[in-house]
């Protein structure tokens, strides 16, 4: 197979405005002709699906939880960027693509990663209109903060609740739709598969949650805005019904998949605390900016925090980076911390944790100006640990975070499949090889709410699809498959849970796909995983009955496909002969341990093309090609 | 976390196999329960288990498990999302349980809220309820500059007071009169303060209170429970808010 | 329906008919309150304040009139509160716990009005109903106090109101959206003070009637 990224000609800055302009268009009365299916309720696709249906089309909407309120996006926390200048410090669209790019250590394209910072400053045009209460100053004008390691500041903020806010505004876009009855939306839901009529995307086979009936849907063209995949590591920052499903079974149907293998370990979450723990919980990055990373120099050194003095403690990363100490990019500080617990010097009662103290900061700025800062997240933090920072510093860890991978995508947000196209964090598109804070929300929203209601038009105005209904062959086929699958699963009464299998996995692949790869311990997961997946399918004990409300059952059919994915990482991974953002490898860093990008050999899009069960997936290269900005390597000394 | 130890619960938990079974409570021992578990987490344990000697698990929604999606949510021993002031089931810690308590869960219980199984409940009615009128009518595209109308910003944090409902419906389940109104009170606010959602505030008013009444919930009593079990901590000014503009819409303006 | 009647028809439309009637009910408290505190000054002045209000004739059935077409709207309103509330949990919890936020005052509300029924029922039947041609409503007043009885119902009966108004008054204005960070402190506290006004106010009366007179 051949990747055409379809991207257009012309100067950066007008190539998006072209596109717009060469796109066909559905005549507006034509519209109402069309069904679109969109699956996922969160920034991507509860935006998309809102205004498509604002445009006439008819729309189905699918999401897993019980309204389209509560998809994943509602937990991102830091806040939006967009290059609006209101603080007149220098940013500009330009700016933020430069940073996008460079952030993403060159792994992006650069015509969408440019269209991303050009619609970023509609958003929250956007997004004040339909009511998101975003933070203001004073005089009643728009609030930003820096985040990130941004040197501008460009980020918008509701509170800690910013994911929250955005999600509240295109649920209630997608909610008027709703009521217009020009979106129908079937909540608890899962995707199984994806059905193709004729080489084109028409249609989904879903599993009714609560009954346990296996639907069928067809449409003119489908939506995937299905989120990431970072519940492959069984604990993440995700939701727990976050999963690759979707993306998979599209993938075996045809769609290619890209850069499985970047996923973003963020550096200041709640360590791990016992074996019960089904979840880990990000505290904000903003954190470094005041408290001060340590361990204890002496890995035998087991006294409490306060009882070690300074010069038995270790500030590695004011000591290895003296010009950005703390404020070190996301996987920088992540691959430190782990390197540091590696040596034995990890705190905590399971020693996977550092501290960050906040005692300097307190006793400099007193404690009520730490408290205005940070006072939501030191209580969040002691709620859950029962620890009180302002007296005693946290314990952090690095937690899987986002998945920069996803299905391959050409500038049309389309899919390898015709028909098919990705939104949100489920596509692969403009983050590289590493995501800067606070761009996520920015580019599912930028898809859903500018993007797609353009390029799907273009679509479907250049093709002359047949009808296809839910009866054609395809759907009766793929709904067997479906419900023979689930047959086999319920019909293994093994004696593990899938749970069990999935914390079994997520423990594999943190430890050797996680924040610092070998080739030699990838390949032995590999293998291990293997072995886990056949287990899996002979072992496995779901109760209850299919026809009913089972969340076991839900569960496994997820750990199934993630047990399967998991090894495509694994191959991306050790297919990559570079370290570059989330990926490290061992063998790519240079003298100062730091990541050692190949830009000769691996400036490209790494693409996944499945080939059948027990075959490794076909690699397709899709070449980078940077007009526009220089590529460097960072450094951070 | 160092001070985890564990502890050993006798449970009991409402089941129920779907909306026509009239559901019974049953026991179970929740053993070596670690005190820096979250409530979810305990439930996790004891389902694990329940699995392995062959039963069926304990059905319950979450997703979020940080308290923001406001999936989550059971009574335990009569209280919504538990004992502590401000939290959601999942942000629950088992260091608030003593060793040898005994701990009664039932699903939130509203006319409403119709149960699917055990303690998950549909709360459609509360998205139905947005349906209406819990938006403001702004398509894609063509927005005035997001700073083309200043918000003050005691205004702006108001506003976002009353946004950060989560939509779990705690307010319902503790209401003894089981009304929605903190959830719609909450909404209306959350619009109705700021000068973008001014245009549709009546039409808003009026139509989100007849589709509450619509769909079964009870009449408001000034109770204060809601407002007490609030996981958000969203206030009953919203409500007193909701019957301003109640009482404006009805009376004071044209819609009908 | 009509606007008029889909908006007092609604939820909170009811609870604005109970508030509006029930703000009512305190005003007319207050004043018979007054009047009453004249039995405070002997027979002589109580007779004569009961005079005077007799000649305010056509004033006087107007309000009473007034009076009663409000008690029917909070009663039956009321009724119909009650009975939807009941209806919006058909299982009730098994164990039941208040997060803090209710009050003797306001659970109990449903109760004390009932309560409150059955006393200004018979409070009518002995004080205004009653045959006046040979007598002075003094007398009739400290004849019925003598019977120890009904000085205990008519003193619970003001607890009852009390605990009724303890509720409801600051509940009236918080229903009509008259609510606001400045004054509702004030008018909470008002409600505790009038409650125990109401309550000291009329409750002692049988009791001074009775035992000091
Ligand atoms: C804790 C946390 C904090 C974050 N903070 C920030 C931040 O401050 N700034 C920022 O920019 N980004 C942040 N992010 C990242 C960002 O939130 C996500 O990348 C983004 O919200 C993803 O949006 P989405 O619409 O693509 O997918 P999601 O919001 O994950 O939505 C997925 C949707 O798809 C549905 N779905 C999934 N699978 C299926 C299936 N098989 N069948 C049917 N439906 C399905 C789900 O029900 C859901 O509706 C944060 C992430 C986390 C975890
Ligand atoms: S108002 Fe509070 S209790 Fe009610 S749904 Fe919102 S967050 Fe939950
Ligand atoms: S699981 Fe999301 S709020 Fe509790």
């Amino acid at each position: 197979m051949q990747l055409d990224a379809k991207i257009p000609g012309g100067p950066l800055q007008d190539k998006w405005d072209r596109h717009r302009f060469e796109l066909k268009l559905v005549n507006p009365a034509n519209k109402r002709k069309y069904d679109i299916i969109v699956v996922g309720t969160g920034l991507a696709g509860g935006s998309a699906a809102a205004t498509l249906a604002e445009l006439g089309y008819n729309v189905k909407n699918f999401c897993i939880q019980d309204s389209p309120r509560r998809a994943h996006s509602i937990a991102a926390q830091g806040g939006i960027n967009a290059a609006k200048n209101y603080q007149n410090d220098g940013d500009s669209v330009w700016r933020l693509f430069y940073d996008t790019v460079k952030g993403g250590d060159f792994r992006a394209r650069e015509a969408n990663v440019h269209r991303l910072a050009q619609e970023s400053t509609n958003i929250i045009d956007q997004c004040v209109a339909q009511g998101v209460p975003f933070a203001r100053d004073y005089g009643g004008l728009l609030s930003n903060r820096s985040f990130g390691g941004a040197q501008v500041s460009r980020t918008f903020y509701a509170r800690g609740q910013t994911g929250q806010q955005l999600l509240l505004g295109a649920y209630s876009a997608l909610s008027r739709q709703i009521g217009a009855g020009k979106v129908k939306m079937y909540p608890r839901r899962e995707m199984l598969d994806l059905v193709i009529v004729n080489g084109k995307a028409r249609g989904i086979i879903v599993r009714d949650l609560v009954t346990g009936k296996i639907e069928s849907h067809s449409a003119h063209a489908v939506v995937l805005a299905t989120g990431g995949y970072g519940n492959v590591f069984f604990l993440s920052t995700n939701a727990m019904a976050s999963n690759v499903t979707a993306a998979y079974r599209a993938y075996k149907r045809g769609a290619v998949f890209a850069n499985p293998c970047f996923t973003q370990i963020h550096p200041t979450c709640i360590p791990v605390h016992g074996d019960y723990q089904s979840k880990l919980t990000l505290m904000s990055e903003s954190l470094r900016n005041d408290g001060r990373v340590w361990v204890p120099k002496d890995p035998k050194d087991k006294r409490a925090p306060a009882d070690i003095p300074d010069s038995d403690r270790d500030y590695y990363l004011e000591r290895k980076y003296p010009s950005f100490g703390n404020l070190v990019p996301r996987d920088v500080a992540s691959r430190n911390a782990k390197e540091q617990c590696d040596a034995g010097k990890g705190v905590g009662d399971t020693q996977l944790a550092v501290y960050l103290d906040f005692a300097d900061a307190i006793r400099r700025d007193g404690k009520d100006l730490i408290k205005s800062k940070y006072g939501n997240l030191f209580q969040m933090y002691e709620k859950i640990t029962d620890q009180n920072p302002y007296e005693t510093p946290m314990m952090i860890y690095p937690a899987v975070h986002y998945t920069m991978g996803g299905l391959w995508v050409d500038y049309n947000l389309m899919s390898s499949v015709e028909g098919l196209f990705v939104l949100g964090e489920a596509n692969f598109s403009d983050h590289g090889a590493n995501r800067l804070g606070a761009s996520a929300l920015m580019q599912g929203l930028a898809d859903g709410y500018f993007v797609i209601p353009y390029t799907i038009g273009g679509y479907l105005a250049g093709e002359s699809l047949d009808e296809v209904t839910d009866q054609h062959p395809a759907f009766t086929d793929h709904t067997k498959q479906a419900q023979e699958r689930i047959d086999k699963l319920l019909s293994i009464k093994g004696k593990r849970t899938a749970d069990d299998f999935h914390r079994e996995l997520g423990g594999l692949m943190w430890d050797n796909c996680g924040m610092a790869r070998n080739d030699k311990d990838l390949a032995m997961a590999k293998e291990k995983i293997r072995a886990l997946k056949a287990e899996f399918w002979e072992n496995v004990l779901i109760p209850g009955a299919d026809k009913d409300f089972n969340q076991s059952l839900e569960r496994a059919g997820r750990v199934a496909d993630f047990l399967e994915f998991a090894e495509i990482m694994i191959t991306d991974a050790l297919a990559r002969r570079e370290s570059c953002g989330g990926h490290f490898n061992d063998a790519f860093q240079t003298e100062e341990n730091e990541a050692l990008r190949d830009d000769e050999n691996f400036c490209h899009v790494s693409a996944w093309e499945y080939k059948g069960d027990d075959q490794d997936p076909e690699f397709i290269k899709e070449p980078l090609v940077f007009e526009n900005v220089k590529l460097t390597q960072r450094s951070y000394k | 976390m160092t001070t985890a130890k564990t502890i050993n619960l006798n449970l009991k938990v409402w089941r129920q196999n779907g909306p026509k079974d009239k559901g019974r409570f049953e026991e179970y021992r929740a053993s070596d329960i670690s005190t820096d578990s979250s409530f979810l987490e305990m439930l996790d344990v004891v389902n694990e288990k329940l699995t392995i000697e062959g039963k069926e698990p304990i059905a319950f929604d979450h997703d979020c498990r940080e308290g923001i999606c406001g999936m989550c949510g059971t009574v335990i021993n009569g209280r919504p999302h538990g004992p502590e002031k401000g939290t959601t089931l999942c942000q629950l810690h088992m260091r608030h349980f003593s060793d040898g308590d005994t701990i009664a869960i039932e699903p939130w219980r509203a006319r409403a809220f119709k149960v699917i199984k055990d303690l998950v409940v549909d709360r459609s009615p509360l998205d139905k309820l947005i349906q209406t009128a819990g938006y403001i009518s702004a398509n894609a595209g063509g927005c005035p500059d997001g700073n083309a109308v200043p918000i003050p910003q005691e205004i702006a944090e108001k506003s976002m007071d009353a946004a950060a409902c989560i939509g779990c419906g705690a307010c319902v389940a503790s209401c003894p009169n089981a009304s929605a109104m903190l959830f719609v009170g909450a909404k209306v606010s959350h619009l109705g303060l700021l000068p973008q959602g001014k245009p549709e505030a009546a039409m808003r008013a009026i139509s989100m209170v007849r589709e509450m009444d619509r769909l079964g919930f009870g009449n408001c009593g000034n109770e204060r429970e809601c407002e007490a079990e609030c996981p958000k901590e969203i206030s009953i000014t919203n409500i007193a808010r909701l019957n301003r503009e109640f009482f404006k819409a009805s009376f004071f303006s044209s819609v009908m | 329906m009509n606007w008029f009647t889909s908006s007092f028809g609604s939820s909170i439309g009811k609870k604005l008919l109970m508030a509006l009637t029930g703000l009512c009910f305190v005003l007319f408290l207050v004043v018979h309150l007054a009047g009453n505190l004249t039995l405070y000054g002997g027979g002589d002045l109580f007779n004569s304040y009961a005079e005077h209000l007799h000649s305010l004739g056509f004033l006087i059935n107007i309000s009473e009139f007034g009076l009663l077409f409000f008690a029917l709207i909070h009663i039956i309103t009321g009724t119909f509160l009650f009975l939807e509330n009941l209806k919006a949990r058909p299982v009730r919890y098994a164990v039941n716990k208040t997060g803090g936020g209710r009050t003797i005052g306001s659970f109990s509300m449903p109760y004390t009005g009932l309560f409150m029924l059955i006393f200004i029922i018979t409070h009518l039947l002995n004080f205004h109903f009653v045959d006046k041609t040979n007598t002075t409503i003094y007398d009739i007043v400290t004849n019925a106090f003598s019977n120890p009885l009904y000085v205990m119902f008519y003193v619970a009966s003001m607890v009852v109101v009390a605990i009724h108004i303890s509720h409801g008054f600051w509940s009236l204005f918080q229903t009509i959206g008259f609510e606001h960070p400045k004054y509702t402190p004030f008018i909470t506290g008002l409600s505790t003070v009038l409650s125990i006004v109401f309550g000291v106010g009329f409750g002692f009366i049988p009791i001074y009637i009775s035992f000091i007179v």
